[in-house]
């Protein structure tokens, strides 16, 4: 079972690193597209969790709910990751 | 000529319509063509000299279209730069496209403000770019190794034809409004140019989910899409009950699109997916409006003035698509070389595999090339290789594409150690120093040798792996 404070963590650090200029001063709350998470952004997103966490998040999950912030997606993460 | 009569023509016959909507605020023609004169007039102050190439690195907006356009009334040549190249890669583009500067959106070392938004960095070149006599508009590179990246030259008078020529099929007039979401970095001369010579109205969506999308095609009433299939799969898999009526052409491009998607997305909207084939070399060669729904998997026939053959084709018909047409390009910028030697006796040899059936539609089975395509975007081994293999602890190194059943492809790596205790921890710290993020290996595999060819003992290319 993977927390979703645990990938909210790990999120958080490859949106800083991969995603946003240092800049952004980005925290959970940040409105990602707002801030400039652009298709590209969202591909390489789905790509680093899928690497991390072994599944692809579907497309149909992709909603404007989910990429509210990094907190939101993390949780959506988290609720796919841990279906059995 | 010079691009910029055309679209003076436009803004001269509908000086009000609306050629761009950004962030809801709606740019008209006329509008837009004071945008350009006043970049234009603040680029002439700095001196820069005819034929001088000019990156610009910049997000999509109406300030990315109007800098353009700036540049061409002061006929410089423009190279798109694409806004993720970390430092080090925009100096190689920058040394290696000849560039005397780089028109940005960020500030960049020794950079000085042409606005309080846009930034301009000089570049000191040993000798001016030599464009050898020709009236160049637009260099696009294509990655390579980094001593060697071919930059894809075009002419006005060429994009002039290719736009055309693309046109036909498109049939694009100013009653079109085109949603537009990809980057314009990578695509903009049989877009953009060709949306602002048909005098249409252009919708920047900055959308990364299906339901802001899908809410301005209605809004704005899009007749239009043109995107990637990954695009088209989000909009596909929209639960809402919002329909896209007033679209009259769906166009998927960048990659190959995969079945699910062209079946969900008629399923869902009643719009076949139209698959297109667009070459940087040629421009638009095939677009599948003929019948997108039984050969969905078809690039279509090929435009009016194109024409396609497979050489030495197998028993299957397959074999590599060699093209010709109008609006070839006119050269490759480095190094050097015409159109008359990029051609082979007229035609241009494009290192895709694939066949015609019967009725003339083509179909692309896979690449000659090991070009990697994640999700639209080109990804070239040797690039990747060049970078690792000035790791400390790499001795070589063999990047290749994984198939990927949402993207396309990704990028994964084989690496030989230096040594058997060779410290690779911070490899994917070293790779995004010196890489752009996509194209980062997801994976790198620590393999004892890497397999080359009996004959010549390169290491061997493969097409893209099947998915593990």
């Amino acid at each position: 079972m993977i927390q979703p404070s645990e990938i909210e963590t790990e999120l958080l650090a490859f949106l800083r690193r991969d995603i946003f200029s240092p800049e952004t001063n980005l925290t959970a709350e940040t409105d990602l597209v707002a801030a400039g998470f652009d298709s590209m952004s969202l591909v390489k997103t789905l790509l680093h969790i899928e690497t991390k966490y072994g599944k692809w998040i579907p497309e149909s999950e992709i909603t404007n709910e989910a990429l509210a912030n990094a907190r939101a997606l993390a949780a959506t993460a988290a609720r796919i990751l841990n279906e059995t | 000529m010079n691009l910029t009569d055309l679209l003076a023509a436009s803004a001269r016959c509908q000086p009000q319509k609306t050629a761009f909507v950004e962030d809801a605020t709606e740019v008209s023609y006329a509008a837009f063509a004071e945008k350009i004169d006043s970049f234009a007039e603040k680029l002439r102050s700095l001196c820069l000299p005819p034929g001088a190439r000019v990156g610009l690195c910049f997000p999509n907006s109406v300030n990315y279209v109007a800098l353009t356009y700036a540049l061409w009334k002061i006929s410089t040549v423009v190279v798109p730069v694409p806004t993720e190249c970390p430092p080090e890669e925009l100096h190689e583009i920058a040394a290696s496209m000849e560039l005397s500067a780089i028109l940005s959106q960020k500030t960049l070392a020794r950079s000085e403000p042409l606005t309080p938004d846009i930034f301009l960095t000089r570049f000191t070149l040993a000798h001016p770019a030599d464009n050898h006599g020709l009236n160049l508009a637009f260099i696009r590179f294509t990655s390579g190794t980094t001593n060697a990246r071919k930059g894809v030259a075009l002419s006005h008078e060429t994009i002039r034809d290719r736009v055309l020529a693309a046109n036909s099929a498109f049939g694009i007039t100013g009653a079109d409004t085109v949603i537009w979401c990809l980057p314009m970095a990578h695509h903009f001369l049989i877009t953009i140019v060709l949306y602002l010579n048909a005098g249409a109205t252009v919708i920047l969506a900055r959308h990364v989910t299906a339901k802001p999308f899908l809410e301005a095609v209605n809004r704005w009433r899009g007749t239009i899409l043109y995107a990637a299939p990954f695009h088209f799969s989000l909009l596909a898999r929209d639960n809402s009950s919002a329909q896209i009526d007033s679209v009259r052409l769906a166009v998927s491009t960048t990659c190959a699109l995969p079945q699910d998607v062209a079946g969900e997305f008629f399923k869902r909207f009643a719009r076949p997916l139209v698959p297109a084939l667009g070459i940087i070399e040629l421009g638009l060669v095939a677009l599948n409006t003929a019948d997108p729904l039984k050969r969905w998997n078809s690039v279509g026939k090929p435009l009016t003035d194109f024409r396609v053959k497979i050489l030495s084709p197998d028993e299957h018909g397959i074999g590599e698509v060699a093209v010709s047409g109008p609006g070839i390009c006119d050269a490759y910028a480095a190094p050097w070389q015409s159109r008359e030697d990029i051609l082979c006796d007229g035609w241009f040899v494009t290192g895709d595999l694939g066949r015609l059936d019967s009725e003339g539609f083509l179909y692309l089975i896979s690449r000659k090339t090991a070009v990697i395509n994640l999700a639209g975007r080109k990804v070239f081994p040797e690039e990747i290789e060049a970078v690792l293999d000035r790791h400390p602890s790499i001795r070589e190194s063999r990047v290749f594409g994984r198939v990927h059943p949402h993207l396309g492809e990704v990028v994964e790596a084989e690496i030989v150690l230096s040594a058997p205790d060779a410290n690779i921890e911070n490899l994917s710290h070293y790779c995004r120093e010196h890489l752009a993020s996509y194209k980062i290996p997801t994976r790198f595999h620590v393999v004892p040798a890497l397999p080359r060819t009996p004959t010549t003992g390169k290491i061997r290319r493969v097409a893209a792996l099947a998915k593990t």
